[in-house]
């Protein structure tokens, strides 16, 4: 088998040894054994190719507006060539987040420097010590930051994110079929569905799939009847004190049942409910301000210059109530850059070009400046008269549990499969057991 | 050891021979051993420390105290869990019945030489390729009400029909995002079967006058049989285990939620190790249970089949 060349050696007289097929067959397993060691071996030199003195922060993000996140990273990198962000987009939905988040942290890996939180999860990825104590930023941001914002980013006293965007729902209606948005859920149901029969659309979209946003919609259904969660420190359960929280629940049934909600309500999230109303398919919607500019762009949109934005409505007609969202970025706690995440961190919130920018594409800012800059722009003006009464969901470490609570019981309950009074009161059983 | 001392001993005084001879027995044993232990190490050591984990009581993460089969209680006694049980065997019954019977149809059209036959194949297997999760994701649009492609394509359909927000219909749509994905794997399967039946038999019974059902009935079934049971297993227990699926698709509402889902939602979203180590054993048990109904029938069609 050997090959003898006119010149140089043969294979056999090169290897010393003889080739043939056990021998090819060895070396080749040797080769494929070997070969996943040394990849991993690259692997592990290439992940280390920040040199010294010049760091890579890594920002976790969620996908929805991901290109206002890239915004804020571009200003930080122009200014800060030695430490370059580079965002790592996470799932679009908040569930799905909180699972991807939680896979990393859990595994106490050192991927994410800086993560972009959910308001709700503060409590819970605190008390799983996940986060870095950030009490010593605290200063910088002490009226600087909208109060709100700041609030929801503590836990037990100490800080353990720094606000970045807030957020708040508010009721987007067609001004061309509509003159002026109601006042009251009654109200709007019956205009609603007066003003979509004559156009052959639904009237109104919102969220109501099994996931945290319909937990959302639903206790800005239960705040607006005058209902609570849990009292002021969290020690007593006020769910359904007064009938409330059952009062939303049939508002929702009766929703579903008359043809107020659109067709498909019960698998809509953010997006499916901003392309209804996008299409022209819906007279009114419920969503975060983030679809504004989305909206207006003309080729996209086809409601372009035809909506308008409003407080939601409550049951008696007066004020208005709305859920408080909105992102903290937080320092992972397994994080091997701490002190430039720390910076960018604080560069996110407290720098005004970022924080304006963020602003200018509609997202409500933490820096509580810019909204005196913006005052008119038409969203902030809707912003200015619903961020003060924005209600934020208890910031307890259980509120994950709660959140799954309310899914598993409200959820079939506004779709008739369950009973909403026996849905209520399994949801006040369980917030009793969590105290 | 000296085996070779043993070997003169045991084999009744064969001298000079030299033969490594422990008995043909033993000697298996310590040949198989290597791979019982590695299967045992990673097969069996997860499902004994799901069973230790599930006798302690845990409050969110930490873990609070030994309770025995509190859990199991807790468990067997939520309504919840009975619904996914529901779920599941739906699912699994329907789609794998309906699997079975394209697949057979596919297996039989792939075993036939015609021109084309190449291409055929090869789109047969085209779903079975796709990653689940994708072709959940795909599904999910076709049926959702928004994009609504299948509202939109199909002439009788009416434009808002929610597919996956009514009950029942929600589950059909799963059971065609499944047989949609998974016909071609029981084809695959059965085309094996079929291609080792000698085609003299056919031939003998074309000319005994045969139609084509009964050479069908007779003839390829009746040897098929155990390729059709094997065919089933994997695919029941497959079933019996879905979660991507209904994940992706419908998050487990109006009726879809399945065991899997009921583990994972105590694994990763309200976390509760105790509670989760319980279900993921009773969803191992359950899943033990099937199959071994279906190896026994295996083993005793097996043996018939010799009998006959």
């Amino acid at each position: 088998m050997s090959e003898k060349g006119s010149d140089g050696m043969s294979l056999e007289e090169l290897l010393g040894r003889r080739v043939d097929r056990r021998t090819v067959l060895r070396g080749a397993a040797l080769a494929s054994l070997s070969a996943p060691a040394l990849a991993l071996w690259l692997e592990a030199c290439q992940s280390q190719s920040s040199t010294p003195g010049n760091t890579q922060l890594t920002w976790a993000v969620p996908a929805v507006a991901k290109e206002i996140r890239q915004k804020t990273a571009d200003l930080w990198n122009a200014q800060h060539s030695d430490s370059q962000v580079r965002l790592s987009v996470l799932p679009e939905q908040a569930d799905q987040q909180r699972q991807q988040i939680a896979l990393e942290l859990n595994a106490k890996s050192s991927t994410f420097d800086v993560i972009a939180i959910d308001v709700i999860w503060t409590g819970e990825f605190a008390k799983n010590g996940w986060l870095e104590n950030l009490d010593d930023v605290r200063s910088k941001l002490d009226g600087v930051s909208l109060p709100g914002a700041l609030e929801s980013a503590q836990w037990k006293g100490h800080l353990w994110a720094i606000p970045y965007v807030t957020n708040a729902g508010f009721l987007y209606y067609r001004k061309d079929l509509v003159a002026s948005p109601p006042k009251s859920w009654d109200e709007l149901m019956s205009v609603g569905l007066q003003a979509a029969k004559g156009q052959g659309i639904a009237p109104f979209v919102g969220q109501g799939a099994k996931y945290e946003g319909f937990v959302v919609n639903y206790l800005e259904y239960m705040w607006a009847a005058g209902g609570n969660l849990f009292n002021k420190d969290t020690s007593k359960v006020l769910f359904n004190a007064n009938g409330e929280a059952l009062k939303a629940t049939q508002f929702m049934r009766q929703s579903l049942t008359a043809g107020f909600y659109a067709a498909g309500f019960n698998t809509m999230h953010e997006e499916e409910a901003r392309i209804t109303f996008q299409s022209g398919k819906a007279v009114f919607m419920r969503n975060w301000p983030y679809a504004v500019s989305l909206m207006n762009k003309t080729g996209d949109s086809k409601v372009v210059g035809k909506f308008d934005i409003a407080p939601l409505p409550t049951f008696s007609g007066q004020g208005s109530v709305s859920a408080l969202g909105g992102l903290n970025n937080s320092i992972s706690a397994y994080s091997k850059n701490k002190a430039k995440a720390k910076a960018f961190a604080t560069f996110a919130a407290t720098d005004p070009a970022a924080q304006r920018a963020i602003g200018e594409a509609s997202e409500p800012p933490t820096l509580a400046s810019v909204y005196k800059d913006l005052a008119a722009d038409p969203v902030f003006k809707v912003l200015g008269q619903v961020l003060p009464d924005a209600r934020p969901r208890p910031p307890v470490p259980k509120w994950n549990d709660i959140s799954a609570a309310i899914q598993d019981q409200i959820f079939p309950a506004y779709n008739g499969e369950k009973d909403p009074a026996a849905a209520v009161e399994a949801v006040r059983k369980f917030l009793e057991s969590t105290l | 050891m000296d085996f070779a001392k043993r070997a003169r001993d045991s084999d009744g005084g064969r001298e000079g021979e030299h033969r490594w001879t422990l008995s043909e027995a033993a000697l298996a044993r310590l040949f198989v051993a290597p791979s019982v232990l590695m299967l045992a190490l990673v097969a069996l050591f997860p499902v004994l420390y799901a069973g230790s984990l599930s006798l302690y009581l845990y409050d969110g993460r930490e873990r609070e105290g030994f309770t025995g089969i509190a859990n199991y209680t807790h468990a067997l006694s939520d309504e919840r869990f009975w619904q996914a049980i529901l779920a599941t065997f739906t699912f699994t019954g329907s789609s794998v019945t309906l699997e079975l019977l394209i697949g057979l149809g596919f297996a039989l059209l792939m075993a036939q030489a015609f021109r084309g036959q190449g291409p055929t194949r090869a789109v047969i297997l085209v779903p079975w390729v796709i990653p689940t999760v994708v072709a959940a994701q795909m599904w999910y649009f076709m049926f959702n009400i928004q994009p609504g492609f299948i509202n939109h394509s199909l002439p009788l359909v009416p434009r808002d029909f929610n597919w996956l927000g009514q009950k029942g219909w929600t589950m059909s749509a799963l059971i065609v995002a499944d047989v949609w994905k998974t016909a071609p794997f029981m084809a695959l399967l059965l085309l094996a079967g079929l291609q080792v039946i000698p085609p003299e038999l056919y031939e003998s019974a074309r000319v005994d006058g045969a139609s084509a059902w009964r050479r069908f009935l007779h003839i390829t079934l009746p040897i098929l049989r155990p390729t059709i049971l094997v065919a089933l297993l994997f695919r029941t227990v497959d079933a019996l285990r879905v979660y991507d699926l209904p994940k992706v698709m419908t998050n487990g509402t109006f009726g879809t939620e399945t065991l899997s889902m009921l583990v994972e939602r105590y694994v990763v979203q309200t976390v509760n190790p105790g509670i989760a180590s319980a279900l993921a054993v009773l969803t191992f048990a359950t899943v033990l249970g099937v199959s071994i109904i279906f190896v026994s029938f295996l083993s005793r069609n097996l043996l018939l089949g010799s009998r006959a």
